[in-house]
C-alpha cells in the first residue's frame, strides 16, 4: 500500500481530464493547458530549436566512458584516451566520440536521488520535480507542450525504440494524451502511417479536400472547437504521410549504414537523424539493457561501442549539416554505476557521482563541468541533480523559466524544480 | 454541517415542487433549465437531427436511410414519442446500455463474456439500478446469468507485473463509480482540500475490499475472508489522528462486526480453505446498504451520469467529485432527478425516456447567435463524441454493410467483423482506466480512417451496400441517397449541386468518386459526433 505523505500523484488524474475538457472548450486545439504568458509561449513556438535525447535504459558506466579513472582502485582495465579537445580524456571504448569532443560537453558531477530502476526511469525523465501531487511529463512531452511542433507541422515528439511502436501516452503526466510520443518500433513506422496502396496521392488529396469541405459546412452554424481538433489530427497525419521517404530504406547510403552501424542502436540513431532533418522537434532514441550487474567489463566492451559509433556519426552529421547550433544533444542514463566492483565482476547502480554528456544548441562545447574524487566515488565540486540539468536544457531551448509555468487545474506548476538552477558554465 | 445544509436544501426543493408535482418529469426538467437562463434558447432539433440523435442514444448507431426516409415522411404528430418507445423496447437498447455501462464501469480495462451477458440480460429485463449494483457489489456465483457481475472486482484484483493487487484502487472505484466521490486522497489522511472526504470513509470501504480475492473458476468469481476486527488507521500527517472502523458506507453508517462463532476446542484443526464462505460477510453488508434510496450520493451519482450521457455535460463535474464545495450547476434539478429516480424504483428505461422527452435533450445543436452560450446552460444542444462502438456500428450502417457483417443471433462473428471492431475500438477508445468523458481526437484515429484496408474495403461496391447501390442510381438521385445514408439527412441545394458537379467532373470514374465522397463524409466531424 502506498503510504507516501503526499497523495500518490495519479490521484490527480481528474485534473488532466477536466483541464482537457475546459481547454478544448476555450481554445480548441491550440493551447491545451494554460501557460503563464501566452505571448512568451507564442514566441517560443517560433524558434526552431530541436532536441536529440539518447536514453540508455539502465546505467552506462561513467568509469568506462565519460569519467575514466585508469590505474585506480576501482578504475577497471580500460585506458583513458585523449580527445579532439586538449586536456579532456574519455574511456578508450569511445574512440569515435573522442574525435567529436569539440561538439560536446561532459558534466561529471551529476548526483541524483534514486538507485532503483522503478523510481529512476521516471525521476530522470521527468526532471525529478518537487512533489506537488501531480505526475510531471517526460522531457519529450514537456518540450512538445512548451515548444509545439516546428514549422514543419510534424509530430513534435518522436521516439525511436526497440520492440513495439505506436502512439504512446504514458509519458505525458498531467498533460493531455496528445503530447505523447509517436513511437517507431525498431525504426519502423507505426501502423497505418503509409498511404494505403489502393489510394493514389491525387485520390488522397481529393478525398481530404472533400472532408474539409464537409467540415466547413457543418461548422458554419455550430461550435467549431471539436471540428478544429478533428481537422488538426488529420493535418498531422497528412504531414507525416507526406514524409514516407523517411521510411524508405533505399534512400539510405551504404556509407551511412556503415558509419552508424548495422546493429539496432545504429539503425535507430540513423532514423533519429532523418527525423531531426525532417524537422521533428524532439527525437528520443532509446537503447535498453544497460545494466551490467555482472561481467561489467565485457558488457561495456560490447555495449559502449554500439553507442559510440552512431552517436559520433550523429554529432559529425549534425555539425556538417549546420544543424548542431539548433539541436540540443543529450546522452543520459538512469544513473551511473558503482565504483566498487561486485563479486560478479559487475557494477551496480550509483546515483551518487556520474556523468551526462550534452552539446549542440545553446550549450557551450568542449567543456568538462565538475569533478569526482580520485577514486570516482563521490563528487568533489558542486553536485548537480537532474533538476539542474532540466533547468539548463530549458534555458538552452529558450524557455525563460521565470515566465514559464504550466497551469494545471488552476494550479501553477514550474516547468522544472525551482530549487535547482541552470549550470551557467554550460550556457553561452 | 455541510450535509445538514444539503438536507435542508432538499426539503425546501421538495416542498417547492408540491404545486406542480403532477407534471411529468421532462416538463419539470425544462422549467428548471429555463429558469436558470435569461436568453432565448435555440429551436428544437428538426426531424432529421432528432431521429439521428435518438437512434444513437437509444440504439447505439445511426438509423438506416430507409428508416430516416420513413420517419421524415411520417406525418403523425406524436411520431417522436413513438420512436422513443419503439427503440426503448428494442434489443438494440439493451445492447447500447450494456456497452455504455461497460465502458463507464470498466473504463476499458478489458472485456469478459460473462460480464457482458450480465449487463445485457439486466438491461433487457430492465432491472432496477439498485438491484444491479447489489449484484455487482456482492456477486452471486451460483446464478449463471448473474455471476459475470464479479468481473467488476476480478479484473481489478488482477495483479499486473510486479504490482501487488491494487485494493486501494478498487476501493476508490467503488466510491467513484457508484457514489460519485473520489476518495483516493483520503486513503492516508483526511482530504486536504475537500472537507467532506474523511480518512474513515475510505478506510471503511477499504476494510471490506481488502478481504476479497479472485476465486479460481472458469468464470469471474471471488472469495471473501471473514472480517473479525475493525481496521485501524492513522493519518500520515498527524500520528495522533488515529481511528478504527468496521465496514462503513462513506458519510454514512458504520456496521458492527459480530463476534466470531466459538471455536470447538475438540474439533480437529484444519487449514482454512479460501473457498469457504465467510462466517460474517462485510461485502454483503455493504452491498445491501450502499445501493439504497436512503443513500443520497447513490441516487445523485447515477442520475448525474445518465444526464451526462444524454446531455453531454454532468450537472456535477467531474462526475466523481460530489462534495459540498462543488455544487451542481442546477442543484434543484439534480435533487429532482435523484428523488424521482428513487421514487420510480431506479428504473433506468423510465429515466432515459423522460430525458429524451425533454426539450432540453431535443435542442438543436445549431447556434442562434455568433457566441455559443456555455454548455451548462443547455440552450444549444451539446455535441457529444460518438463512443468507439457507436462509431463502429454507425460506419457499418452508413456504408450499407450492417446486414452483411453483423453476426446474426447465435452466429459467431466473422473475422472481418472482429478485425474491424477491434480496429475501431483500439483507435477510438479512451486509454485504459481513463473515464471516457472528453472528445480527444488523435493522430492514430485519423491514420486508421485514412489507411486501414478493412475500413476502405467497406467502400468497395458490393450488391446491396452503399457504394453498390449508388453506382446503379442515376446521378441526380445519388446526393439524396448518399446524404440520407451517411448524414441521416437530405442535402441542401448547395450540397446537392456540389455532389452533382463532383460526379460530372469524374464521370469516367464514378465508383471511385462515390467512394471518395462517402469516405469524406464518414471522416468528417458531422459523422463523428452526436449533434
Amino acid at each position: 500500500m502506498n503510504k507516501s505523505p503526499c497523495c500518490s500523484a495519479s490521484d490527480h488524474a481528474f485534473s488532466r481530464r477536466r483541464l482537457l475538457g475546459a481547454a478544448a472548450t476555450a481554445t480548441g486545439v491550440g493551447g491545451l493547458g494554460g501557460l503563464l504568458e501566452p505571448s512568451v509561449a507564442e514566441e517560443l513556438r517560433k524558434n526552431e530549436k530541436q532536441v536529440l535525447f539518447v536514453w540508455l535504459d539502465g546505467g552506462m558506466s561513467q568509469l568506462e566512458s565519460w569519467d575514466p579513472k585508469p590505474n585506480t582502485q576501482f578504475g577497471g582495465p580500460y585506458r583513458a584516451i585523449p580527445t579532439s579537445v586538449p586536456g579532456i580524456h574519455v574511456g578508450e571504448l569511445l574512440p569515435h566520440t573522442a574525435k567529436q569532443m569539440h561538439h560536446l560537453s561532459i558534466v561529471r558531477s551529476v548526483h541524483t536521488q534514486d538507485n532503483s530502476h522503478s523510481a529512476g526511469v521516471g525521476r530522470i525523465n521527468r526532471g525529478d520535480p518537487k512533489n506537488r501531487g501531480v505526475v510531471y511529463p517526460y522531457f519529450g512531452s514537456a518540450v512538445a507542450k512548451l515548444l509545439g511542433p516546428t514549422s514543419t507541422g510534424l509530430p513534435p515528439y518522436c521516439w525511436v525504440k526497440p520492440y513495439s511502436g505506436g502512439f504512446k501516452t504514458e509519458h505525458t503526466g498531467f498533460l493531455p494524451a496528445k503530447y505523447g510520443a509517436l513511437a517507431f518500433g525498431d525504426a519502423k513506422p507505426p501502423e497505418n502511417l503509409l498511404l494505403n496502396e489502393a489510394v493514389s496521392l491525387e485520390q488522397n488529396q481529393a478525398r481530404n479536400e472533400l472532408r474539409k469541405m464537409f467540415n466547413e459546412r457543418f461548422t458554419e452554424d455550430r461550435r467549431r472547437d471539436w471540428a478544429d481538433a478533428n481537422s488538426y489530427v488529420f493535418d498531422v497525419a497528412d504531414t507525416l504521410m507526406k514524409r514516407m521517404d523517411l521510411f524508405d530504406e533505399s534512400t539510405i547510403s551504404e556509407r551511412d549504414k556503415d558509419r552508424y552501424g548495422r546493429h539496432a542502436l545504429g539503425r535507430h540513431m540513423l532514423m533519429g537523424r532523418r527525423l531531426l532533418e525532417a524537422g521533428v522537434r524532439f527525437v528520443k532514441v532509446n537503447s535498453y539493457h544497460w545494466d551490467s550487474h555482472g561481467d561489467n567489463f565485457n558488457a561495456c566492451e560490447s555495449l559502449i561501442p554500439q553507442f559510440d559509433q552512431p552517436f559520433a556519426a550523429m554529432l559529425e552529421d549534425l555539425a556538417e549539416r549546420d544543424m548542431l547550433d539548433n539541436v540540443l544533444v543529450i546522452a543520459i542514463s538512469e544513473f551511473g554505476r558503482t565504483p566498487r566492483i561486485n563479486s560478479h565482476v559487475g557494477r551496480d547502480h550509483w546515483p551518487e557521482a556520474w556523468s551526462v554528456a550534452m552539446g549542440g544548441g545553446g550549450i557551450k562545447r568542449g567543456q568538462v563541468v565538475g569533478k569526482t574524487n580520485k577514486l570516482g566515488t563521490f563528487v568533489e565540486s558542486e553536485e548537480y541533480d537532474i533538476g539542474h540539468l532540466f533547468q539548463t536544457w530549458f534555458r538552452a531551448l529558450g524557455v525563460p523559466e521565470e515566465k514559464m509555468e504550466y497551469v494545471n487545474e488552476g494550479q501553477p506548476l514550474p516547468v522544472a524544480h525551482e530549487e535547482c538552477h541552470a549550470i551557467e558554465e554550460l550556457l553561452g | 454541517m455541510a450535509r445538514s445544509a444539503l438536507l435542508t436544501c432538499a426539503v425546501v426543493v421538495l416542498s417547492s415542487f408540491d404545486g406542480f408535482a403532477a407534471e411529468p418529469l421532462h416538463q419539470r426538467i425544462d422549467e428548471l433549465i429555463a429558469a436558470d437562463f435569461k436568453g432565448e434558447p435555440t429551436s428544437l432539433s428538426n426531424d432529421v437531427e432528432y431521429f439521428r440523435r435518438v437512434n444513437l442514444d437509444l440504439a447505439g448507431r445511426i438509423p438506416s436511410a430507409a428508416d430516416s426516409r420513413s420517419f421524415l415522411e411520417d406525418a403523425s404528430p406524436d411520431k417522436r414519442v413513438a420512436v422513443i418507445d419503439r427503440l426503448l423496447a428494442s434489443p438494440e437498447f439493451a445492447d447500447r446500455m450494456a456497452n455504455l455501462f461497460h465502458v463507464m464501469l470498466m473504463e476499458r480495462r478489458g472485456d469478459n463474456e460473462d460480464w457482458m451477458r450480465f449487463l445485457k440480460t439486466s438491461f433487457a429485463q430492465n432491472k432496477s439500478w439498485d438491484q444491479m449494483v447489489r449484484e455487482i457489489l456482492n456477486p452471486d456465483r451460483e446464478d449463471e446469468s448473474l455471476r459475470g457481475a464479479a468481473y467488476f472486482y476480478t479484473r481489478r484484483l488482477e495483479k499486473s507485473g510486479q504490482q501487488t493487487t491494487d485494493f486501494p484502487g478498487l476501493t476508490r472505484d467503488v466510491g467513484r463509480l457508484f457514489l460519485g466521490i473520489d476518495l483516493q486522497c483520503a486513503e492516508c489522511h483526511d482530504h486536504l482540500f475537500i472537507d467532506d472526504y474523511k480518512q474513515r470513509d475510505f478506510q471503511g470501504l477499504f476494510a471490506v475490499y481488502q478481504n476479497i480475492s479472485i476465486r479460481s473458476e472458469k468464470f469471474p468469481a471471488i472469495n471473501e475472508k471473514t472480517m473479525t476486527a475493525k481496521l485501524e488507521f492513522v493519518s500520515v500527517f498527524d500520528a495522533s489522528a488515529k481511528g478504527d472502523t468496521g465496514p462503513r458506507i462513506p458519510f454514512g453508517k458504520e456496521f458492527e462486526i459480530p463476534e466470531p462463532p466459538p471455536v470447538d476446542p475438540t474439533a480437529k484443526k484444519k487449514r482454512p480453505d479460501p473457498n469457504d464462505p465467510p462466517t460474517f460477510s462485510a461485502l454483503s453488508v455493504i452491498a445491501d446498504s450502499l445501493p439504497s434510496s436512503d443513500n443520497q450520493l447513490f441516487r445523485r451519482n447515477i442520475v448525474n451520469r445518465l444526464w451526462f450521457c444524454m446531455m453531454g455535460r454532468g450537472l456535477v463535474e467531474p462526475l466523481d467529485q460530489f462534495h459540498s464545495a462543488n455544487q451542481a450547476t442546477h442543484p434543484q434539478l439534480l435533487e429532482l432527478l435523484a428523488d424521482e429516480f428513487a421514487a420510480h424504483d431506479f428504473d433506468i428505461r423510465w429515466m432515459i425516456r423522460e430525458l429524451a422527452l425533454s426539450d432540453t435533450w431535443q435542442r438543436s445543436s445549431r447556434l442562434n447567435s455568433p457566441t455559443a452560450p456555455p454548455r451548462e446552460t443547455y440552450q444549444v444542444g451539446n455535441q457529444r463524441r460518438l463512443t468507439a462502438e457507436q462509431l463502429f456500428w454507425s460506419t457499418l450502417q452508413a456504408t450499407g454493410n450492417l446486414e452483411r457483417l453483423a453476426p446474426k443471433d447465435g452466429e459467431k462473428p466473422s473475422n472481418e467483423f472482429k478485425e474491424l471492431q477491434t480496429g475501431f475500438v483500439t483507435s477510438f477508445a479512451s486509454e485504459p482506466k481513463e473515464p471516457a468523458v472528453d472528445y480527444t481526437p488523435a493522430v492514430k484515429q485519423a491514420l486508421f480512417l485514412l489507411n486501414d484496408s478493412k475500413v476502405l474495403s467497406l467502400l468497395k461496391p458490393q450488391p446491396g451496400n452503399l457504394i453498390g447501390t449508388l453506382t446503379s442510381l442515376p446521378d441526380e438521385q445519388v446526393a439524396d441517397e448518399l446524404f440520407l445514408s451517411v448524414f441521416c439527412r437530405l442535402p441542401d441545394d448547395t450540397e446537392r449541386t456540389t455532389i452533382n458537379d463532383y460526379l460530372k467532373n469524374n464521370v469516367d470514374r464514378k465508383e471511385e468518386a462515390l467512394s471518395q465522397l462517402a469516405w469524406a463524409m464518414l471522416t468528417s466531424i458531422e459523422f463523428a459526433v452526436n449533434h
